[in-house]
């Protein structure tokens, strides 16, 4: 047995304690001679890394873990408002064997925490004007692909019906066609860390009935603000003739007024309505010309869903009808960018020359060096070829070489 | 690179609004994200203001660019977008606003009944949009590195291609309708947990160095596997089928139940025992022609029993799976002749052994299987395997809208240039307005 221990001098001694005996520093103090490991501010870092900052460190199960979701505590502001709310419910103990796995059971299925706010949403507290926006899941994503290579709908239409933009849904088409490639090729993914991501950014996902995202992903339409409109303009307009968004336009670009039998306010016939008026018109003095701005009709990326709407809105017309003259409309756009594209490629094709041979094909481009391209002193660089007496700028201090495209 | 970017804790007399916040993942930099305050503002002079807001958001905002660099593209046109309503545009040609308003055309109640204002588009918080463009920034904001100055680093050894060309230049500036593509290992590396460190490693190595040493002994002598592997094949025929899934079963459970917490050694052994107690199972059947030791095998065979046994239950026989079994080993038989016998053999024993299985089995260790597959353990990784995300990575986690990334192939599109739109920014900035609209006061200075 061993000995018993006395209590040590030290505690009996110990006088009362007051203000005198405690000063603020001894408190505070540690009396070790070995220089401390850590400074306050790394001490302070670890102690909230264990406090309220544990919560980052992994991530929250179905659901983003953000800085703004919690409060200077570390508690989760939704679930905590839910938690005040509802009482806990006392579980009956029954006989263990036969009740342990339902126990089990309810304890995986935790509940389902709220679906998060736009506040929750928020990564950096301070800036309450950015938030983490939704991505598209893989089924979302599969589904376009689906819809754009499979059943050949244009990119316009696919963004029509599922709400995402043209250039998204190129943007998906393209990479998805590169993972497809991939597989085919046997490389290998990053499936686990997709899967990280998805579980840790907002996903948009496919609504099994619909077809469509389960949430409104992006707005289709936006009008791109112009630089020309960014001034403030005072015009006073007769209140006796209409001023719509079309004269606005001209206003801003400085542009004469319509003649009259063109103007729809004086009940002349456009030559294009709004929504499809894209034929450029340039206006200005020479070296200052521009482009006569057009109006938020013909400038949104879905033009032809204003006059779907103008069609809804008329009473005339039925809606089956409606419905008729929308496809129409985009088969029409859709075989007039076609022959855009074609015309292009022809014209492409003509400025150059192909030579068969029995193993290469040669293929030769004209170019001209006239004085548009050298310039009237004889130095410009916009043609092609060295230049007599013209130092090059190549390997002079100063240059940037980094290139400003790549081609696809 | 002459500096380094450091995220110091220490700031001048406690101003918490002058702490240095940078485009990293680290613990470090949560912290100082945490504990962010608004910039002091009394008793300081305009240009005082200015000068440090300009300093804190430079310290965030391409701090890897040099200021003049930065001066260069700063840019007063800041690009905003506004959503159109088709229906508005529809229903209304712009009349309705030019029209006059003299005139009594105003009575009392449409004056007080305004009409709800749009949030105000937050212009100030694209100060720094241009720098969104360039090459290393948008790898950042991708999520394929853990920082900015990482994500140069991966352009710069040439682990990035833009358009399927090598591109090493951090400073690149993406085009709308480019596509980069960073090395998915790279990638996995960058943002899943480190390795353990070597002394860590060599801890546990100690402490458990018999068993290692005997796994070593394994794969040095294929001879002594073989007649290891024969020795076991005895000694599991004995026990009971179904002792040995419920085993398996046990194990899978545990494997996907602890995915989160750090792989030690230990942990290494349960999965490498694992996936050979399955091997010993499947080579019961006795179809070696098709088992052969890699994992990917033995996934694709019990992907493919799993199969039969769906297709027998939607035939409604889920009592005999053998018989139907046998039936398409027959089938077989008359499409090739070369392999006949033993694989109807193969399929029957296979599922007589399955008749001691349950659904709810088999789909535990096929979901064991695959997250083996797909997130196998391996050593020669940089990183810890198998793959978890690094720490306190999910507080940085976002995609902004003008990436559209597949994180799969570890690619992404830049669609557009960041926009404003109303009550909305794209440019990702931990500042308020009180620091981003003085710092565009700044750069307006000199233009």
């Amino acid at each position: 047995m061993p000995p018993r221990i006395p209590p040590s001098a030290a505690s009996i001694t110990i006088p009362r304690p007051s203000v005198h005996t405690h000063c603020k520093s001894c408190l505070t103090r540690a009396f070790s001679s070995t220089p401390s490991s850590q400074t306050q501010l790394r001490k302070r870092m670890f102690n909230w890394l264990q406090g309220p900052g544990a919560n980052f460190r992994q991530p929250l199960a179905n659901s983003t873990n953000y800085l703004s979701a919690y409060d200077r505590r570390g508690n989760l502001i939704r679930d905590r408002n839910k938690k005040q709310g509802s009482s806990p419910e006392p579980v009956s103990e029954g006989p263990e064997t036969e009740n342990v796995v339902a126990l089990e059971e309810a304890a995986e299925e935790e509940p389902r925490l709220r679906k998060e706010d736009e506040e929750d949403l928020r990564p950096f507290p301070l800036n309450h004007t950015f938030i983490s926006q939704s991505i598209l899941s893989d089924e979302l994503r599969e589904e376009i692909w689906k819809r754009v290579r499979v059943d050949g709908k244009s990119v316009r239409q696919v963004s029509v019906e599922m709400g995402v933009d043209m250039r998204r849904i190129a943007a998906v088409v393209r990479l998805v066609e590169v993972e497809r490639r991939m597989v085919a090729e046997g490389k290998s993914l990053a499936i686990p860390y997709a899967r990280a991501i998805q579980s840790m950014v907002p996903v948009n996902k496919l609504n099994p009935q619909t077809r469509k995202p389960v949430e409104e992903h992006e707005p289709i339409n936006d009008l791109e603000q112009h630089p020309m409109t960014y001034r403030q303009i005072f015009w006073p307009t007769s209140e006796s003739r209409a001023f719509t968004r079309t004269d606005a336009g001209r206003v801003f670009s400085g542009a004469p007024r319509l003649p009259d039998e063109q103007e729809r306010g004086q009940d002349g016939k456009p030559l294009l309505e709004p929504w499809q008026d894209t034929t450029p018109e340039i206006v200005g003095k020479p070296g200052h010309e521009h482009p006569v701005l057009k109006p938020a009709d013909a400038r949104i990326p879905h033009p032809h869903l204003v006059a779907y709407e103008k069609d809804k809105l008329d009473p005339t017309i039925k809606s089956h009808e409606v419905r008729a003259r929308y496809v129409e409309r985009l088969q029409q756009e859709d075989a007039k960018r076609k022959a855009i594209i074609e015309r292009q490629a022809r014209i492409e094709e003509k400025k150059k020359i192909r030579i068969e041979t029995d193993r290469w094909q040669f293929v030769v481009t004209e170019v001209r060096a006239t004085r548009t391209g050298t310039g009237l002193d004889g130095r410009g660089t916009k043609a092609p070829g060295f230049r007599y007496g013209v130092p090059s700028q190549e390997r002079k201090k100063g240059q940037v070489k980094i290139p400003t495209s790549v081609e696809v | 690179m002459r500096n380094r970017a450091t995220t110091p804790l220490k700031v001048k007399k406690t101003f918490l609004g002058e702490l240095r916040i940078r485009q990293s993942w680290s613990k470090y930099n949560l912290y100082n994200l945490s504990r962010l305050a608004k910039p002091r503002e009394r008793g300081r002079n305009l240009f005082q203001v200015k000068w440090t807001a300009k300093s804190i958001a430079r310290n965030y905002h391409g701090e890897q660019v040099r200021e003049k660099q930065w001066v260069r593209m700063f840019d007063t046109r800041i690009r905003s977008v506004i959503p159109m309503d088709a229906k508005y545009l529809a229903s209304n040609d712009g009349t309705l606003e030019s029209a006059g308003r003299g005139s009594g055309l105003d009575s009392r109640e449409s004056l007080r009944r305004k009409p709800k204002a749009d949030p105000s588009i937050p212009y100030m918080q694209m100060t720094f949009a241009p720098l969104e463009r360039r090459l290393d920034t948008a790898i950042f904001r991708a999520m394929f590195a853990s920082s900015a100055r990482q994500a140069r680093q991966f352009v710069v050894h040439g682990a990035v291609k833009v358009n399927g060309k090598e591109m090493r230049y951090p400073g690149y500036l993406l085009n709308p309708g480019d596509m980069f593509h960073v090395q998915p290992e790279r990638v996995m590396f960058a943002t899943g947990a480190p390795k353990p460190s070597a002394k860590l490693e060599a801890a546990t190595e100690d402490a458990d160095g018999e068993e290692n040493t005997a796994e070593e002994k394994e794969g040095d002598t294929a001879d002594e596997e073989v007649v290891e592997d024969q020795a076991t094949d005895d000694v599991e025929v004995e026990r009971d089928p179904r002792e040995v899934l419920k085993d398996l079963k046990a194990q899978a459970k545990t494997i996907l139940a602890s995915t989160k917490q750090d792989l030690g050694a230990k942990r290494k052994q349960d999965l490498r025992a694992f996936s050979k107690t399955i091997q010993r199972l499947l080579s019961r059947s006795k179809s070696s022609t098709i088992l052969t030791d890699s994992i990917e095998a033995q996934f694709a065979e019990i992907q493919h029993q799993l199969q039969i046994r769906r297709q027998n239950q939607e035939a409604g026989t889920s009592s005999l799976p053998s018989a139907q079994d046998e039936a398409r080993a027959s089938a077989d038989d008359g499409v090739e002749p070369s392999t006949p016998a033993e694989k109807g053999e193969a399929s029957t024993e296979a599922g007589h052994e399955e008749n001691s299985i349950t659904d709810g089995e088999y789909n535990e260790l096929l979901a064991a299987l695959q997250s083996m597959h797909e997130n196998p353990v391996d050593d020669s990784k940089p990183y810890a395997t198998p793959w978890m995300p690094r720490d306190y990575m999910s507080a940085f986690a976002f995609i902004p809208r003008y990436l559209e990334v597949n994180h799969k192939i570890c690619a992404a599109v830049y669609l557009r240039h960041p926009v404003a739109r109303p009550g909305l920014a794209e440019v990702p900035s931990p500042f308020s307005d009180l620091v981003q609209a003085p710092a565009f006061g700044w750069y307006l200075r000199r233009r």
